[in-house]
This record gives structure tokens, sequence and C-alpha cells, in this order.
């Protein structure tokens, strides 16, 4: 059995015995609306996918919406983050500066953030932009920074020894040494987006998955809410796994196997 | 004190049959903060013949591998000159210089064979070229059908072994070489040795070798610099007078090596007190 069948292996085993165990105690409980059974989550969510529901729209819709919502929030401030990290790093003014004042962005609770963009930009696409970017973009500064600061000066000397130009330097000698701290901060900033857009949609924003949350939370559906948290676990992990995992795997093809 | 230069002077000229001059070369580094400065190399004159294998040997923290570095045109120095020039009987060119560290400094990211493209890339060389340079050179230094391979899967010696296909690749007119053994164990050291001097009976570069054993430079080199510190300086001038291929057992060798080792001890213990 290979390491990779193995660690495939493992996870599928949990997630089953977490059905198992979920299976077990709607079985024991025996009242679907309190705890539904995983099958009925399956059907409701099924249902969700064919028919508009209260809102006019099936969950392609608000699923569509969500993830829109996630990729630009997480661009923006990816992108963002990245060109502060490198101006940090090439700059002792703008470093000092913002070394001052990242962690005090950092040390503000996520949710306040939350509020304090809904408060300023309204129940918009704007806020929930906003609280993404000023949740996430100093965390990815501060880690492009440390990868901008661990660069390996020796290479950069043979790379000027040999008379290699700026972007030949660039493209061989300073990107790939910063590509492991973009990634580490990419997942970070994935799974801290997900959680802020979501919250944002349940707080405030018209529509998406966290929306649909707090509709059928105020009905007191519980079937409905839960259908809807597992579909967006299920979205999230097959983000997760199914896509950054295997772009940094094949990222990585020159460490040799690199255990998940 | 203001900085002369910060490139070796390019004067191709043909008469010459010098490829390294240097000529009273002197490099101040201030410590930070302070005004004092301390002086890392001290009128430091040699030159290096078209063809001929150079050594300059000395204790660590002697400045050897600064030296290097200035003739390479990656560090600046104070007063002196520094002239490159490219071989005879090619067309007019910025002399080429290959260059061979310590470590491997390899990139980690890239194939056997994308490391060395990288210094062909650097160095201008045609793409159409690449492909038979690559293959040449990884034959000659016995890593024939490696080219696919990633520097992390290679070991130690492979990996120098690289560093060094990657430097001749460029066809270089001088080839510089930083202590490159000195990482490795005795045994693939001793057998590098062997091979880069059968290798370059075949490439037939310039050199300039710096080394902190003795033993390896008598062994490799045609003419030897010995360097002390405190102030750093060269201090003798050997010729290694010995036909090729040379063994290190050869008795004339130890001799001549053990005679150089004592003179080295007086002069350091001199320039202690």
């Amino acid at each position: 059995m290979t390491p990779r069948m193995r660690s495939v292996g493992l996870r599928a085993g949990s997630v089953i015995i977490l059905l198992l165990v979920w299976w077990i105690a709607a079985k024991l409980m025996h009242d679907p609306d309190a705890l539904p059974g995983p099958a009925a989550i399956a059907v409701t969510i099924a249902e969700d996918f064919v028919d508009p529901g209260p809102t006019g729209h099936s969950a392609i819709f608000h699923v569509a919406l969500t993830l829109g919502r996630i990729f630009t929030a997480f661009a923006v401030s990816m992108l963002v983050g990245i060109a502060i990290g490198l101006t940090m790093g090439r700059s002792r003014l703008v470093e000092g500066a913002l070394l001052a004042v990242i962690p005090l962005m950092l040390t503000i609770p996520t949710i306040l953030m939350v509020f304090l963009a809904v408060m300023w930009f309204g129940f918009s696409e704007a806020g929930g932009l906003v609280a993404v970017m000023a949740v996430v973009t100093p965390y990815v500064a501060v880690n492009i920074f440390e990868g901008a600061k661990a660069m390996d000066k020796s290479l950069i000397d043979m790379g000027v020894a040999f008379k290699a130009q700026q972007p030949l330097l660039i493209r061989k000698v300073y990107l790939p040494q910063l590509t492991p701290y973009v990634f580490s901060a990419f997942r970070y900033a994935f799974g801290m987006t997900w959680k802020i857009v979501a919250l944002a949609e349940t707080f405030g924003l018209k529509f998406g998955i966290g929306y649909m949350f707090f509709f059928w939370f105020e009905q007191f559906n519980m079937v409905q809410v839960m259908a809807w948290i597992v579909m967006f676990v299920v979205l999230m992990l097959v983000l997760e796994y199914g896509v950054f995992a295997r772009l940094e795997s094949r990222a990585f093809a020159w460490r040799g196997s690199i255990a998940h | 004190m203001a900085r002369v230069r910060s490139q070796p002077t390019v004067r191709p000229g043909p008469m010459l049959s010098t490829a390294i001059t240097v000529r009273n070369l002197t490099k101040k580094f201030s410590k930070p903060g302070t005004e004092t400065q301390f002086t890392v190399l001290d009128d430091i004159s040699l030159s290096v013949e078209e063809g001929k294998f150079v050594s300059i040997v000395g204790p660590s923290g002697c400045g050897k591998s600064t030296l290097l570095n200035i003739i390479a045109g990656i560090e600046p120095y104070d007063s002196g000159s520094v002239r490159v020039s490219p071989r005879r009987g090619t067309p007019m060119h910025e002399p080429r210089i290959g260059y061979v560290f310590q470590s491997p400094r390899l990139l980690n990211w890239l194939t056997a064979a994308g490391n060395i493209e990288f210094a062909l890339e650097a160095q201008n060389v045609p793409g159409r070229q690449w492909q038979e340079r690559v293959t040449r050179q990884l034959e000659m230094v016995g890593l024939g059908g490696q080219e696919r391979n990633y520097p992390l899967k290679l070991s130690g010696g492979m990996r120098q072994r690289v560093a060094i296909a990657r430097a001749l690749a460029i066809e270089p007119d001088i080839l510089l070489m930083d202590e490159p053994f000195s990482h490795l164990d005795a045994i693939t050291a001793r057998k590098m040795r062997f091979d880069l001097m059968e290798i370059l009976s075949k490439a037939k570069p310039t050199i300039l070798f710096v080394t902190h054993d003795l033993s390896e430079a008598v062994f490799l080199s045609d003419r030897i610099y010995m360097m002390k510190t405190n102030p750093a300086r060269i201090f003798k001038e050997v010729a290694v007078d010995f036909s090729r291929p040379r063994k290190p057992e050869d008795p004339g060798l130890l001799d001549m090596e053990k005679n150089l080792v004592q003179e080295f001890f007086s002069v350091l213990e001199g320039t202690a007190r």
C-alpha cells in the first residue's frame, strides 16, 4: 500500500465513521426536527438544487453567488497582501511602519471586523470585500514579507555571477523561493475568506449560502439549516483537497514526495 | 573612501597572454555604525596566464573568496585594477566567467539540465545550442542521463558536479573555483580532483582556484599564491613544475607540500605575535 493510498483511505474512513455516528445519533434521538439523519439531509439538498425555494432561486444560484464572492475577495486580498509584503521586503521604511500596525490588525477579532465593515459600508458587496481584506491582507503581507526576508542571498549572487539579468533572476531565483510562502498564505487566506463571506452573508448580504442558513434558522427549520451547512462544507473540502492540494503538490514536485 | 570601480575592466587584447591581471587591489570594509575600517585585501597583485591552473592558498577568513567575487564582478573594491581578458583566437566578446562555489548553489526547483540552462540563458547562449551543451557537459562530469533529476535527489558530490557542468557549459574564458571540494567527504573529494584534472585536459579553461588545503593546491596547480591574514596579503608565489598526470602520493609533491606547510606556519606565527 502506498503512503498516498493509505492517507486517502484514512481520510475516507474517518468521514464514513462520522456519518455513521451521525446516523446512529439521529436514530437514537428519534426526532427528525432536532437532529435529522444523513439520508434526510441528502434528500433535502437534492430538492434544494431542483426547487427554486422561498427565495425564488435554486441552490445553484446561491452556491454560485457565494463562490463568486469568495473568489473575488480572496483574489483581491491575496494580490494586495503579496504587493504589500514584497514592498515591505524591499523598503526599510515601509517595513518599519507596517510591522507596527499589522499586529494591531491581527488582534481585532474577525467577527468585529465583519461588524465594522458592515457598519461602514452597509449590507453591500463592498462591505463583505472590505471585511475579508481587513482580516486576510495583513496576514498574507506578513507571510510574503517573511519569504522576502528569507531569500537566499548566495543564490542571487550565483545568478549575478553568471550575469543573469533581472527578469531571469525574478523568474528562476526570486519567485520559486517565494512559492512556499505564497502557498502557506494561500491556504490560510482561503480558509479565512470563506468563513468571513459566510458570516457576512449571514448578517446582511442578500442571498448566498450564509443568507440561506439564517433564513432557515429564523424559520427554525433544522433540516434545511443542516442541509445548507453540509453543502457548504462539502464545497470547501472539494476546493481545498481537489484543487489547492493538487496545485501545491505540482508546484513542489522538485521536493520529491510531500505528505498531505 | 570612494569606490573606484565595481566591474573589472574589459580590455581584450590579442597581444596579451594573461587571462587575469590584478594590480595593487585593495578592499576595505567599514564596520557598520563606526568609522573604523578594516582591510580585507591589502595591495594584492597577481596574474594568471591563459590556460593555466593557479591556486590561492590561505587560512579561512583571509579574503580569498572576496578576491574571487571581485574578479567575478559581483563585489566592488576600493583601489587597484582588475582585468579579465577573453581567450585569444576567439571573436571579440565580453570575457565569460564560470564560477564554482563552495556549496553547489543549485536552484533546487530546476532539474540538473534546468540549472545548466539557467547559466546558458543568463549568458544569452542561443536556445538551439542548449540541449547539446547540457548533454555534453553532464557527460563530461560523469552525470550522463541525469538531465531530468532534481538536485535534491542527487548526492553532495553529484550536485557539485552539476555546478561544475554549469560553469563549464558557458564555455568560460576563465573558471573561478572557491574551495569546491571542501564540503565533500575525503574520498569523494579525492575522486573529484582526479576527475577535474581529466575534465580540464579536455575543456582547457584558465583556472583560478581558492583553497585552504595545500596538498590539494600542490596536486592541482601550475602555480600557487600563498596568502596570510592581518593584513591580508600575498606573501609568496610558487611554481609547481611537476609533469601531468600527477599522483597525490608522488614523493616530490609530498615534499613540496611539507615545505610549504612549514613556511605557512612560520609566517602565520609571525603575524600572530
